[in-house]
């Protein structure tokens, strides 16, 4: 019963209940952690709806919608001593033509961004200089208040969104919607809410005023001073 | 060493105690599929097309009952590609309709392009059925054994010689 071998299990043993415990607890401090995400602006600067091939294997022409704007947000409150990092991303959605019957939405990622917490950067895949620069901002901090604050002026989309139908001019009521995923270093990943839930607050203003998807941009003729 | 099987009950009953272990961490592993209705409810992060959110290594966990709300954009979902046992966790980054026939797209944090060159050709959406869980907690690194163990197979028989030296010893 006190051999070498029984004493090194009961201490793994030991090891794993504890880390389990402490893992749990570290979770569960999320929970009493503020949040007060805040969004001022979100609204278009340009919106175009082109005929082309949107990605480099589409096999065939179909409408994408090319959609720019401006954002400004504070995510700061999201960042806690165990987050890894926040994905933002916002989304265009528009009701889907039965949706007098089905409630039914389109919803589209038109731009996302990872904001990694001091304590992850070291995890994010960026260049050497923009790693320097990245750790250099958080000044040795474990977290930083100046993570999560968003201010895009004419923010440049990422993605094209097209609709499985290949037709997207004249869609009406689109709006842009900005949402966030905390990823936390051990625990439940949560994501923005729409009601409060204890410490944390709902995000207010998260969406944009209704536009309309304007017809598809006409070319102009082949001839001199042309794109 | 031998003096356990001049016993033959207290092997039986070893013989017993080992099966029942098994049984249960079995059954276990079966009653958290059934209530997560997912057949993989705990997956080991194997690709760093999630990074930095997830390393390989990191454990993950699935639900994939929708209670309270559909499937939805930004859910980090698992899924198979038809035809295909190789299960991918990226995310999903377009929706289109409602109820278990909309159309998904998914796409991996770290890729630059979205999923559709990996799905079965011909298809261009997943749909609510081909996915089998929405992660929604994570322990990091724990996981990192069995992707040791499924790359380095020596490691296994290495493991199984010390168990059984560990057994043969206690005997003494």
């Amino acid at each position: 019963m006190y051999t070498s071998v029984v004493r090194l299990q009961n201490v793994f043993g030991f090891f794993t209940t504890v880390a389990f415990v402490v893992a749990a607890f570290i979770a569960a401090s999320d929970f009493l952690t503020e949040r007060a995400p805040i969004v001022r602006t979100l609204k278009t600067t340009s919106v175009q709806v082109v005929r082309g091939r949107p990605h480099y294997y589409s096999s065939k022409k179909e409408e994408y919608a090319v959609i720019n704007f401006s954002l400004d947000a504070d995510l700061s409150s999201l960042f806690t001593w165990n987050t890894k990092q926040v994905f933002v991303y916002v989304t265009a959605e528009w009701p889907a033509a039965d949706h007098a019957k089905t409630n039914a939405t389109n919803e589209a990622v038109i731009w996302d961004t990872i904001i990694t917490s001091p304590s992850a950067d070291h995890l994010a895949n960026i260049g050497p200089v923009a790693m320097k620069k990245l750790r250099k901002s958080a000044g040795g901090k474990s977290i930083d208040p100046n993570r999560g604050k968003l201010s895009l002026k004419n923010q440049r989309h990422k993605y094209k969104i097209t609709h499985p139908s290949g037709k997207l001019a004249m869609t009406d009521n689109v709006t842009l919607r900005l949402h966030y995923n905390v990823q936390p270093w051990v625990g439940l990943l949560t994501w923005d809410q729409d009601v409060d839930y204890g410490y944390w607050k709902a995000l207010k203003n998260g969406v944009s005023k209704r536009f309309k998807l304007p017809a598809i941009k006409e070319k102009k003729p082949a001839s001199a001073g042309a794109r | 060493m031998l003096s356990g099987l001049a016993n033959p009950r207290q092997a039986a009953v070893q013989l017993m105690n080992f099966g029942l272990i098994l049984s249960t961490a079995f059954m276990m592993w079966k009653g958290i599929s059934v209530i997560t209705d997912s057949p993989s409810p705990i997956v080991v992060v194997l690709s760093g097309s999630m990074e930095p959110a997830f390393q390989r290594g990191d454990l993950l966990f699935l639900w994939n009952r929708n209670v309270l709300a559909e499937t939805s954009v930004g859910e980090i979902v698992v899924y198979n590609v038809k035809g295909k046992d190789i299960p991918i966790v990226h995310r999903i980054v377009r929706k289109f309709g409602k109820g278990p026939e909309a159309k998904l797209l998914t796409k991996g944090d770290n890729n630059v392009s979205d999923d559709t060159e990996l799905y079965a050709s011909g298809q261009d959406y997943l749909v609510r059925k081909d996915i089998i869980g929405s992660v929604f907690a994570y322990i990091p690194f724990v996981g990192y054994v069995t992707i040791l163990l499924s790359e380095h197979p020596w490691l296994k028989t290495v493991m199984l010689g010390l168990m059984g030296l560990v057994v043969v010893l206690q005997r003494e």
